[in-house]
């Protein structure tokens, strides 16, 4: 066995751990403040991605500007989902992923309608497109900046979530809901406010996948199954999700690396449901979530 | 005078005018494919029933329900593709485009057709059982088990594409001729196939509306109200929960051999997220807490996707997901509440007008408070 390749395959898993962890970060906000299973997430990664798209084909914004610009985009996107629909539901765990599954089809359909089933394709500068070689490892720059901005989004999520009043009104929500509300806490703004944060979350990982692989109507389906599987590994806390994401990540490239792909994602599917047997209330569960 | 809704001989009356209906169309249509496409809406009936007995009645939403039914698919399929194989040909063409030189012991069972049939309905039976006994004494419920089913589905759909040797992978397997019975050939075109889903479909429909008027539905309606509470009286709440996700997973795997019956075609197409998730928006739309219910939201909805789906062809989903949004969100137990409502206001007004009459009768009227 070839101990560089095998090398190449750990880094490989990082960034497969930092591509699953973006996409999965939006998630792990709306399901773990809410308790909404938000099955459009992966339409919402896909909206970021065609708003990229067309941010850069009809208006030549550069495309690090892209990817701000379609946070906002998505989070607004978000906002009114959350008041058009998500929040009458609040109280309806298991309707929410049905009502939210018939928007990721309209979502989908209604992207079609406008842009057709073409793939779309967003340029990214230059410098990305080259490879970064770490001795005997090499890994393309794209996949590096993906990790930058993973990183330095769970960092701000942490500042956000533990050095802001903000952050201490949405835990104490989490929480528990009632008690936040009579200490003056505005529940229903909380929700508004994460439900949007966590949609533009979505966008900024589209925005990135974008760049990654083609811009499609359907790609987002690709991403949502595994996007829940980190958050519910994870338990639904921020760390958790990152916890989540990493090993799954590097179990999938180590596998990958013996077998071959698909078979990898096999294992982990099976080897995600035994370890849910076992701690159903995932790795870092919350004191007093609700469930 | 209660809500005849709820009246149990009135519902056997309109199962009974329902099944007399279905049982009517292959006397009066004669075109072939017509009847093979009304019969796949009766394979897609059985597979809304499922969801609505395990959803419905036993509050399990499973968004893994194409688990059984693309095994008992795939089951059915093998059966059919061993049919066309003889000792001059023993093995199916695509196993020797992936370089396989004999049968694999995977397949070998199916070379036998009554073995494979009992294989193709007891293999997603007994994955059921197992995963459902394992998951639901976990205490595994609600969301949770919803998002497992659909790992699993993943898992399910991952596995056979990438074995493509045992399973055709992404072309699936498409048996060359219709499935042969006992020396009887069902032309999937003929009345007999629509006869063969129109009985699996009544019998599956009996014997879920018996169980649910048994005291075992009553104790799995219980829990699907209040687990907890059930579960302090004393009833082992997995035990039903496995059981009724099992029977559940029956009826989607026979549904799975007669689909394959039909359309002599499966592929991982089947184990797809979104037909499982289809499966649960006819249940829904249809009224998951009624049989009849659901399985009428399957025709609607696969009937009304085959006949506008040709007219609004691009705006098809568009038009499903906001109908679906509108109805979880305004009539989140379906049409059929509709309908229980509706009977509702009739018997309510019934019921206020005879005791009207009472009380003009009455000769001395209690004076207003």
């Amino acid at each position: 066995m070839d101990l560089g390749s095998l090398l190449n395959a750990l880094i490989l898993g990082v960034s497969i751990a930092s591509i699953w962890l973006i996409a999965a970060l939006g998630l792990t906000i709306i399901y773990g403040t809410a308790g909404v299973i938000n099955m459009a997430h992966g339409e919402l990664i896909m909206l970021g991605a065609y708003s990229s798209y067309m941010l850069q084909f009809y208006l030549g914004l550069p495309y690090l500007l892209c990817i701000p610009a379609s946070f906002f985009i998505v989070a607004f996107v978000g906002l009114v989902l959350e008041r058009g629909l998500i929040r009458y539901l609040y109280n309806r765990p298991l309707d929410t992923l049905l009502a939210t599954y018939g928007v990721s089809l309209v979502l989908m359909q209604g992207v079609r309608l406008i842009f057709g089933s073409d793939p779309k394709y967003i340029a990214a500068p230059a410098a990305f497109s080259s490879n970064i070689s770490l001795g005997f490892a090499s890994i393309s720059t794209f996949r590096v900046v993906i990790l930058g901005v993973t990183a330095l989004l769970v960092f701000g999520l942490w500042l956000l979530f533990y050095k802001t009043r903000f952050g201490v009104q949405v835990r104490a929500v989490m929480q528990n809901k009632e008690m936040a509300a009579s200490f003056g806490i505005n529940s229903g703004r909380i929700y508004m406010l994460t439900f949007a944060l966590g949609a533009g979350l979505a966008g900024v990982a589209g925005s990135l996948f974008g760049v990654l692989a083609i811009v499609l109507p359907t790609m987002g389906a690709s991403y949502v199954v595994q996007a829940f599987l980190m958050v519910v590994v994870g338990g639904g806390s921020l760390a958790g999700s990152v916890a989540a994401s990493g090993a799954t990540g590097e179990l999938q490239s180590v596998l990958a690396f013996f077998t071959n792909d698909t078979f990898a994602r096999f294992i982990i599917f099976v080897l995600i449901v035994v370890f849910l047997r076992f701690r159903p209330q995932g790795l870092f569960a919350q004191a007093g979530a609700r469930r | 005078m209660g809500n005849i809704y709820h009246n149990k001989t009135a519902q056997w009356i309109v199962y009974a005018v329902f099944f007399a209906i279905l049982a009517v169309i292959p006397i009066k249509i004669d075109d072939s494919f017509l009847l093979n496409q009304l019969a796949t809406y009766g394979v897609y009936g059985m597979l809304a029933l499922s969801i609505s007995l395990c959803w419905g009645f036993g509050g399990i939403l499973n968004l893994g329900q194409g688990i059984a039914f693309g095994l008992g698919a795939y089951g059915m399929a093998m059966t059919m593709q061993m049919q066309s194989q003889d000792a001059s040909n023993p093995i199916p063409p695509f196993m020797l485009n992936n370089s396989l030189d004999h049968l694999p012991l995977l397949w070998q069972p199916f070379q036998n057709t009554t073995a494979g049939l009992i294989l193709s309905v007891a293999v997603p039976t007994l994955f059921c059982a197992v995963f459902g006994g394992i998951m639901f004494r976990a205490r595994v419920s609600g969301p949770f088990f919803a998002i497992m089913t659909l790992a699993m589905l993943s898992a399910f759909y991952t596995i056979i594409i990438d074995r493509q040797p045992y399973t055709g992978g992404v072309n699936g397997l498409t048996p060359p001729s219709a499935f042969q019975f006992a020396g009887v050939e069902v032309d999937p075109y003929s009345p007999t196939a629509y006869w063969v889903v129109f009985c699996f479909l009544m019998g599956a429909t009996v014997v879920a509306k018996l169980i649910t008027q048994s005291s075992f539905g009553l104790v799995t309606q219980a829990i699907r109200d209040d687990a907890e509470r059930v579960r302090f009286l004393g009833y082992s709440v997995a035990g039903y929960e496995t059981v009724i996700y099992t029977v559940a997973g029956l009826i989607a795997a026979i549904a799975g051999c007669c689909w394959v019956m039909l359309v002599q075609y499966v592929s991982p197409a089947q184990l797809d997220v979104s037909f499982s998730l289809s499966m649960v928006i006819w249940a829904a739309i249809g009224g998951r807490h009624s049989l009849l219910g659901s399985i009428f939201g399957a025709f609607i909805i696969q009937g009304a996707q085959s006949y506008l789906g040709d007219t609004f062809l691009a705006t098809w989903l568009l038009i499903l997901g906001g109908f679906f949004i509108i109805v979880v969100r305004f009539l989140p137990n379906g049409l059929a509440s509709l309908l229980e409502s509706g009977l509702g206001l009739l018997a309510a007004k019934r019921r206020s007008s005879s005791a009207a009459v009472e009380r003009n009768g009455d000769a001395n009227p209690m004076p207003a408070e």
